[in-house]
């Protein structure tokens, strides 16, 4: 059998191939940078081709970051702690928003809303002096619990519970003798998977690669998370590219796992509820 | 099994009454039916009883407990959802075992409840499926079963019916029929469907703006309406309604402007006859000239539109009265006319 492409079908496919390749560029040449020296990289034309010097650009990063495994899985600690806890208080808090009529329930979703007008830089210096305070710098907690809920994931979740789940489903489970926590794992939880999914995937990112946060409440180098210990990297006078390239490496592989686990599942969810039965 | 009572029940969203003043007793076993148009608080006087919706007057009784403010769990009711509600991630066997689940049933004991269930249901076959691999039809099943199963103490059904076709309806009014008698619980069943109420109930109660406009068995409500909002609901096509301030009316139909002082005069399509001898239960019938403007034909039977002193006026007949044209006289019953006053109310006599 002749599988025949038509001629726009193939203009589209080239354009999108080559907004491929140039979103991957980057990718490709942090993983080759990072098996070259620093006279290799800095040379013109730039290296293409995979180096030797990989080991050496990897002891370089850890002579430099002693504690680089550390702060990779405090990073790796925080990022799930948060996502977990994300996924949890916003679908509850969204649950609520989307079924339940209460006293203040507008006023209290419009404030939660305004929370976002906020340019998240305001907030740096009072975090810092809070932190302070209550004695959490250099402590993962300053990490995990301001960011435990926000006001994007309420948004999202509750937009997602009233659009996917009927209110009829809720009473139905109601009349049934289902008592109201356990609706909302029984019931809820199982019918909002595809949100968790885009939710979690979005806070997990975000707080792998928050930069802003760590910065401020930590400045013990061994309760560094990794962008900040990258950053720290680069702070010494002759920059070491080719073990920046290493730890950057290194740093995007667990998104990199992350998207190809959750990809599938993302394009299922969003079929999902589309043809709804 | 139990009795339901409403004392005085009312319900209203911010300033706006929906529900007003509600007074009904409903027995133990009884099939009771809700019926009105829409908009009319159907739906809300259910969901007060079944306790998903709070209460702003009255009373609410079941057996002899006043159940106002206990929450569903504790009122031991089971309720069809229109869109059938069921848990689209659950089984068959689950969705019907759920209620069971969640009262503690021991494992064992709930498999042999579902089995049952599904067995009277003729479920059997599809306890493993999700209810988007089901039809319609068995859908509408599941949601009965899952009602059944915890033989609750009253049965709400809430518009059962309405997403299937004209058929299916049909059968699933007899399944509904047979399972009530098999089962005996109260039923509360919201529709407005005539023929369904017509069918499945031992009293209909009719609701208009959150109102009871009578309460009876389905005969008693299409010959004994109380007032011409009923008379015009009740029965297809409506009943005709004449204004009797025009003499000739009276004098054709035989009224007499006593003591009641009638306002309005009502005569179903049903009891006017082309033929004479077709008139029951009198010696002489009495009749009227119309004047023919269309006809009608729904299969068995046909409407033929006519003129009557300025007013329309349909009869019902059989199907082969197809030549009627011109002026032709009608035929009927002076026992079968209903006078109303000028409250619209109907006058006994
Ligand atoms: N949450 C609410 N807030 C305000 N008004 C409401 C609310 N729910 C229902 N109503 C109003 O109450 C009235 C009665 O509604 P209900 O659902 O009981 O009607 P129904 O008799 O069941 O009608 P249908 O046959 O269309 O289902 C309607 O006019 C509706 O607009
Ligand atoms: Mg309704």
């Amino acid at each position: 059998m002749k599988i025949s492409i038509k001629k726009d079908q193939l203009v589209a496919y080239v354009i999108v191939a080559l907004g491929g390749v140039i979103m991957l560029a980057p990718f490709y040449f942090m993983f080759v940078f990072s098996s070259h020296s620093n006279s290799g990289i800095l040379s013109i034309p730039p290296p293409i081709l995979f180096g030797d010097f990989l080991v050496e650009n990897f002891n370089t990063l850890i002579d430099f970051l002693p504690y680089f495994w550390h702060n990779i899985s405090l990073s790796l600690f925080v990022a799930v702690v948060v996502t977990i806890l994300n996924l949890l208080f916003c679908s509850l808090a969204g649950y609520a928003f989307a079924m339940f009529d209460f006293k203040g329930k507008n006023f209290l979703f419009v404030g939660i809303m305004a929370t976002m007008l906020l340019p998240p830089f305001l907030g740096m210096i009072p975090t810092a002096m809070i932190m302070s305070q209550i004695g959490w710098m250099n402590d993962p907690k300053a990490l995990i619990i301001p960011a435990a809920c926000g006001a994007m994931g309420i948004f999202m979740m509750r937009q997602f519970i009233a659009s996917a789940i009927p209110k009829e489903l809720v009473e139905a489970a109601r009349m049934d003798g289902c008592k109201e926590f356990k609706i909302y794992y029984r019931i809820i939880v199982p019918l909002i998977t595809p949100a968790f999914g885009t939710l979690g995937l979005i806070t997990f990112i975000g707080t792998w690669n928050n930069f802003m946060g760590p910065l401020v409440v930590m400045n013990d180098m061994k309760m560094f998370t990794v962008p900040l210990a990258l950053r720290a990297l680069q702070g010494t006078g002759q920059v070491p590219w080719g073990a920046v390239a290493v730890g950057a490496a290194i740093a995007v592989l667990p998104l990199i796992f992350l998207f190809m686990m959750a990809s599938r599942r993302l394009i299922d969810g969003l079929t999902a509820g589309a043809v709804k039965g | 099994m139990a009795s339901v009572q409403f004392s005085n029940l009312a319900k209203s969203y911010g300033d706006t009454p929906i529900v007003k003043e509600i007074n009904l007793d409903i027995d133990h076993g009884e099939f009771i039916v809700l019926l009105g148009p829409s908009g009319c608080g159907k739906s809300t006087t259910l969901r007060m009883l079944a306790g998903l919706e709070s209460i702003s007057g009255g009373d609410i009784y079941i057996g002899e407990e006043l159940v106002n403010d206990l929450h569903p769990i504790e009122r031991n009711i089971a309720m069809v959802f229109q869109s059938y509600a069921l848990y689209p991630h659950m089984t068959v066997e689950q969705n019907i075992g759920f209620s069971l689940e969640n009262l503690k049933v021991e494992k064992a004991e709930r498999i042999k409840l579902v089995t049952n269930v599904a067995e009277m249901l003729e479920l059997t076959p599809l306890l493993d499926r999700k209810p988007k691999d089901l039809s319609g039809g068995q859908r509408q099943r599941v949601a009965m079963g899952r009602a059944m199963v915890r033989s609750p103490e009253v049965f709400l059904f809430d518009e059962p019916l309405s997403n299937l076709d004209a058929k299916l309806r049909g059968q699933m009014r007899k399944e509904i029929k047979a399972m009530h008698k098999k089962v005996q619980t109260t039923v509360i069943y919201v529709t407005h469907d005539q023929v369904e109420a017509m069918t499945l109930a031992d009293r209909i109660v009719i609701l208009n703006e959150g109102k009871i406009e009578q309460i009876g068995t389905p005969k008693q409500i299409f010959d004994q309406p109380k007032n011409t909002f009923v008379a015009k609901f009740i029965g297809a096509p409506a009943m005709n309604i004449f204004n009797l301030s025009n003499p000739k009316i009276q004098h054709d139909f035989g009224v007499s402007m006593g003591e009641h002082n009638p306002v309005l005069l009502g005569i179903r399509p049903q009891y006017l006859y082309l033929n004479e001898n077709e008139v029951k239960g009198v010696e002489k019938a009495a009749f009227v000239d119309v004047e023919v403007i269309s006809s009608e034909l729904l299969g068995a039977s046909r409407h033929i539109k006519c003129k009557y002193q300025d007013q329309t006026l349909v009869v019902e007949t059989a199907s082969h009265d197809a030549t009627v044209k011109g002026i032709v006289r009608l035929y009927f019953n002076n026992t079968q006319i209903h006078l109303f006053d000028e409250n619209n109310n109907t006058i006994t006599h």
